[in-house]
């Protein structure tokens, strides 16, 4: 069985026909998607500011991660969840798509900088607070977070725009 | 509608639809800013909303989020803007660009207004949670306006 027939599979499963052909479901399954991202992912955003020193210069490290840890994980949470359904649904569109690979690249390298910086950062805030200068790996797991998750969505947005036909990203009306 | 077509033909719509990644590069801008506003706007609703951050101040996370909403919000509406011009005469007869825009005003207004005042006091637990609510909605909308521009173009 190819990878291609089990994308097939999956969109022909009876929770992504009904996402496909429900009307207003999948544009309510994206506007959700999108507004997570927009939420969350600004709370991602400045908790690795924090991280760097470059805002909420104020606030401990310990109460920007601990404070936004819970809203972030039900952000990803539903962002993944959306996504899935989203990308399940169009799944054979999805699999030629270099974006959609990019993406899930991407975010599998998310889960990486989780299990390599968790241990060490994210689950002892207090100690980053204790030291006399934030620590060279806190630093390095907030430049990667950022790159990660810049780059998330902005494939997510050019998943839109590749054409499989010319192979390349090409904008149409249709893409706005 | 003769400005309307006067707008159609500018220098920054031959930029965005003339050139392979123009408008998505304008887009992504579009997109990571209004991450890093609405985001920013969602830590001080989540303290009003008593949700987050108890040992701090509202007003004390307000003066520590800020310039970063105010650096979100001007870059998010000038690539907004650029975006606009890359086809007017879309947009303007749009009824979801014209929901975006009139959310997007409300939502700018208010939190300039309304949730800055309150967010700079002590507000009551009651006020508090009413004025973050309303401005966790007013966000949510310009999100939501902004993506059905797009779908349903």
């Amino acid at each position: 069985m190819s990878l291609y027939s089990v994308f097939e599979s999956i969109q022909t499963t009876g929770l992504m026909t009904d996402v496909e052909q429900t009307p207003w479901v999948y544009p309510i399954i994206m506007a959700t998607h999108l507004s997570c991202i927009a939420v969350f992912g600004g709370m991602i955003l400045m908790s690795d500011l924090r991280l760097l020193g470059l805002a909420l210069r104020d606030q401990t490290i310990a109460e920007v991660i601990g404070g936004l840890r819970l809203f972030k994980r039900i952000g990803f949470v539903i962002i993944v969840t959306c996504g899935l359904l989203m990308a399940g649904s169009e799944a054979p569109t999805y699999y030629p798509n270099p974006y959609f690979w990019t993406k899930m690249t991407l975010l599998l390298l998310v889960g990486v900088h989780a299990l390599i910086f968790k241990p060490t950062v994210y689950d002892h805030p207090e100690e980053l607070d204790k030291a006399p200068m934030i620590p060279t790996r806190a630093k390095a797991a907030a430049v990667l977070s950022l790159i990660l998750w810049v780059s998330i969505p902005v494939c997510g947005r050019l998943i839109g725009y590749y054409e499989p036909n010319e192979g390349k990203a090409h904008q149409t009306a249709t893409h706005r | 509608m003769a400005d309307l077509a006067l707008l159609q033909s500018n220098p920054i719509a031959d930029l965005l639809n003339n050139t392979e990644w123009g408008f998505a590069v304008a887009e992504c801008f579009h997109i990571v800013f209004f991450a890093v506003a609405i985001g920013t706007i969602m830590m001080v609703d989540l303290r009003l909303l008593r949700l987050a951050f108890p040992r701090t101040t509202c007003s004390k996370l307000l003066q520590d989020t800020w310039v970063y909403t105010l650096i979100g919000l001007a870059v998010t509406v000038l690539a907004g803007m650029a975006l606009f011009l890359s086809d007017p005469r879309m947009y303007y007869f749009s009824p979801w660009f014209r929901f975006k825009a009139i959310a997007l005003l409300l939502a700018i207004l208010y939190n300039y207004t309304v949730h800055d005042k309150v967010a700079s006091s002590s507000p009551s637990p009651g006020v508090g949670v009413v004025v973050g609510a309303i401005s966790v909605l007013l966000w949510i909308s310009v999100v939501t306006g902004g993506l059905f521009v797009g779908l349903l173009a």
